[in-house]
């Protein structure tokens, strides 16, 4: 698999980047996007009209890709779809590293002259071995270079984890998504049609990267089947690979077709080839964020027994119906952490049989870390659960100012002793800009947080199923 | 080797299917335990292999053009003894010829009545996109309504083949539910890999179905099976 990071090196780690076909109707997206790329910009566009635009961008045109007196790593391309062929052709005779074609209107038309165009680009690009990502996508986000696929992705600091994408608007919501969750990507693709590079090269590619920590995909359908099974089950060994499967419907599968052309695939193998990797099956955008984060952020969690502590007494009933629903298990402690509940525990309104309803022992950050500490210290315990409330917690902030602040120090302080998993539920209810604030400070703390029972519960549940598999 | 010997024969014939005997010749082949089966093309010659394989015995119609053989009325169980084997043979001939006029009929094959155990099935089918995955159930009621299977895709690996098994809602009565004599999980899995191993060599079988396989406390055996060849 060393080849594929050879192969694919320049198109991902670009010291050029030629966007073909950017225009004043698109907002120069692709050109604007690149403003903070670390290498060299050029535009090739043939309209007269677009010239000034482009060159107000500081960007040079050429009239022809085969005009750049310079190497072009990779290339995005704008164009209709009628000139994607000649496009393509030049991208070979210019022998580029990688070429994107964001041009759409191939075979997810279903039409004759969608699926005869295709033909002829995958026909063209397979002879040259030429690396053609998409068509029908937005192609690669690699953060560390400035090299972008929307125009609200950061660049600068890249991160770790990388995504590979049908589609183009999860591979940009994932980022965006991510970042405010604390999850950057080191790189990702979206790769539409998938004609000549598929999921499989590019999991291939991720796999070797030495930035790339985990991955994740969102898929429709694989063109490259054998290749995929026995790339997933040999790179799933090294680094954690969620996969969320779109079309699992029949009525899916109908959208599927039509937005990147892809064969109706039975869910059942799908489930049965993920669980045969040991990979991570997710069902949606926010369960990818929630699982990675949980990857991220807490220590593995490789049991089932939870100690959950909720803020009041209706929520500690509910917190552990969620767990509990999902298969973890939510039991009783040791005789020595009732010991040490008894010392200073205020049972009037509260209890602490796990769950933990702290509602009255709230007013004391001391008394809240110590809860959390003998959840920790117990042997029952595999995994500690805390509800963070904004809703309560702003109530109780007139009668004790900085509350927040001092238990977000407290819980720093905490997750940095305890040898346990710990992860935080903060549920909006209305509060909900107090609880966006909350979630920027955990995120700086590197403290996981949720914003439901559930979504924490799936997430952990997801996770402890992958250290037992991997574990086995 | 037979397997291409008995898969040559079935392509100059132009069919795809192969009979229960030649399933069975190619799945012992491949390491599995299946029962014994002989073909008889006269009376006679069921009478006196059933002697030879020893009573109870079984007779199933062998024709490539019968594919339900059951409903064709093509199966006879529990033969006891030459006179119920002699009877059983002339019903299945008289069956067939009124069931399926057209049949090419080979014979009928004897074969022990193997002892009562668990009914699980083992199946491979091909995906479009991932090749060849097997299929691993309890036989009869629980897999034709409940769909109580599980999947893996070709080749297994022994970790695979522990999973698919424990992995269907069913496998409590694999362990002996309820005083019911349990299965030999061990040897299940080990069937498991020798279909795995054997279809990944073989890219010309379309489909394999073995069903059902009987699972004892001391191991299993294949009772009937069916084998479809790519054209």
């Amino acid at each position: 698999m060393k080849d594929i990071t050879e192969k694919l090196d320049r198109a991902f780690n670009p010291r050029s980047v030629a966007v073909v076909g950017d225009k004043m109707e698109m907002g120069y997206m692709w050109l604007r996007g690149l403003a903070n790329f670390h290498g060299r910009v050029y535009s090739v566009q043939i309209d007269e009209n677009e010239l000034p635009g482009i060159e107000a961008l500081g960007v040079k045109n050429y009239f022809s890709l085969l005009d750049i007196p310079d190497d072009v790593d990779y290339v995005i391309v704008a164009v209709p779809r009628g000139a994607a062929p000649k496009i393509v052709n030049d991208c070979i005779q210019k022998r580029v590293g990688g070429v994107m074609l964001f041009t759409s209107g191939f075979a997810e038309t279903n039409t004759e002259e969608g699926i005869r165009l295709q033909g002829i680009i995958t026909e063209m690009a397979r002879e040259a071995d030429l690396n053609l990502i998409g068509p029908n996508c937005v192609g690669i986000f690699n953060p560390k270079i400035g090299l972008r696929n929307a125009l609200d992705q950061y660049s600068g600091d890249g991160g770790n984890v990388g995504f590979i994408s049908q589609s183009g608007t999860h591979a940009t919501f994932f980022s965006l998504v991510g970042e405010v969750n604390g999850i950057r990507v080191s790189k990702s693709v979206s790769y539409g049609n998938a004609v000549v590079l598929d999921s499989a090269d590019y999991l291939e590619y991720l796999g070797e990267d030495e930035d790339t920590k985990i991955i994740g995909l969102y898929i429709e359908g694989v063109k490259k089947g054998r290749q995929f099974f026995s790339s997933l089950r040999e790179i799933a060994k090294r680094k954690p690979v969620l996969i969320w499967k779109g079309g699992e419907t029949a009525e899916g599968t109908r959208a599927t077709a039509s937005h990147t052309a892809s064969l109706a695939e039975s869910p059942l193998i799908w489930d049965a080839l993920i669980r045969q990797c040991g990979a991570i099956k997710v069902d949606s955008l926010d369960e990818t964020i929630d699982v990675i984060k949980a990857l991220l952020y807490a220590k593995p969690a490789t049991g089932a027994r939870v100690g959950l502590c909720a803020m009041t007494g209706g929520q500690s009933v509910v917190i552990t119906d969620a767990f509990a629903k999902e298969g973890l298990e939510v039991p009783l402690l040791t005789d020595r952490s009732y010991r040490e509940f008894a010392t200073f525990f205020n049972t009037i309104g509260s209890s602490y049989r796990n769950p933990l309803d702290i509602s009255s022992n709230l007013r004391s950050t001391d008394n809240i870390i110590r809860c959390i500490d003998i959840l920790s210290e117990d042997e029952m315990i595999d995994t500690v659960v805390l509800e963070l409330s904004m809703v309560f917690l702003t109530r109780l902030s007139w009668l004790i100012p900085n509350l927040f602040d001092s238990l977000i120090d407290a819980l720093t302080l905490y997750k940095a002793r305890s040898n346990k998993p710990f992860i935080t539920i903060l549920i909006p209810a209305h509060a909900e800009s107090e609880t966006i604030e909350a979630r920027k400070i955990l995120v700086q703390r590197d403290i996981p947080s949720f914003p439901s029972f559930e979504r924490g519960a799936k997430a952990l549940k997801k996770v402890v199923e992958y250290y037992r598999h991997q574990n086995l | 080797m037979v397997i291409d010997k008995i898969i040559g024969t079935a392509k100059k014939e132009g069919r795809p299917y192969l009979t229960e005997l030649e399933s069975k010749q190619i799945l012992k082949e491949a390491g599995i335990n299946t029962t014994e089966v002989k073909l008889a093309r006269t009376k006679e010659e069921a009478i006196s292999l059933s002697k030879e394989i020893g009573f109870p015995v079984v007779l199933k119609i062998v024709s490539p053009d019968v594919l339900h053989k059951s409903d064709a009325g093509g199966v006879k169980l529990s033969l006891k003894n030459e006179k119920d084997v002699g009877k059983a043979f002339d019903e299945i001939i008289s069956s067939i010829k009124k069931h399926e006029p057209t049949a090419n009929i080979q014979g009928v094959s004897v074969q022990h009545m193997a002892r009562p155990g668990t009914e699980v099935i083992i199946g491979m089918s091909k995906d479009p996109q991932f090749g060849p995955v097997l299929m691993f159930g309890l036989g009869g009621i629980l897999v034709e309504v409940l769909k109580d299977v599980s999947f893996r895709i070709v080749p297994l690996t022994r970790r695979d083949a522990r999973e698919m098994i424990r992995e269907i809602k069913g496998y409590p009565i694999l362990e002996g539910y309820r005083g019911q004599d349990p299965a030999n999980i061990e040897v299940l899995e080990e069937t498991l890999l020798k279909v795995s191993d054997f279809v990944e060599n073989r890219p010309e079988i379309k489909e394999l179905d073995i069903n059902p396989i009987f699972a004892y406390r001391d191991g299993a055996l294949a009772v009937d099976a069916r084998v479809i060849l790519e054209p």
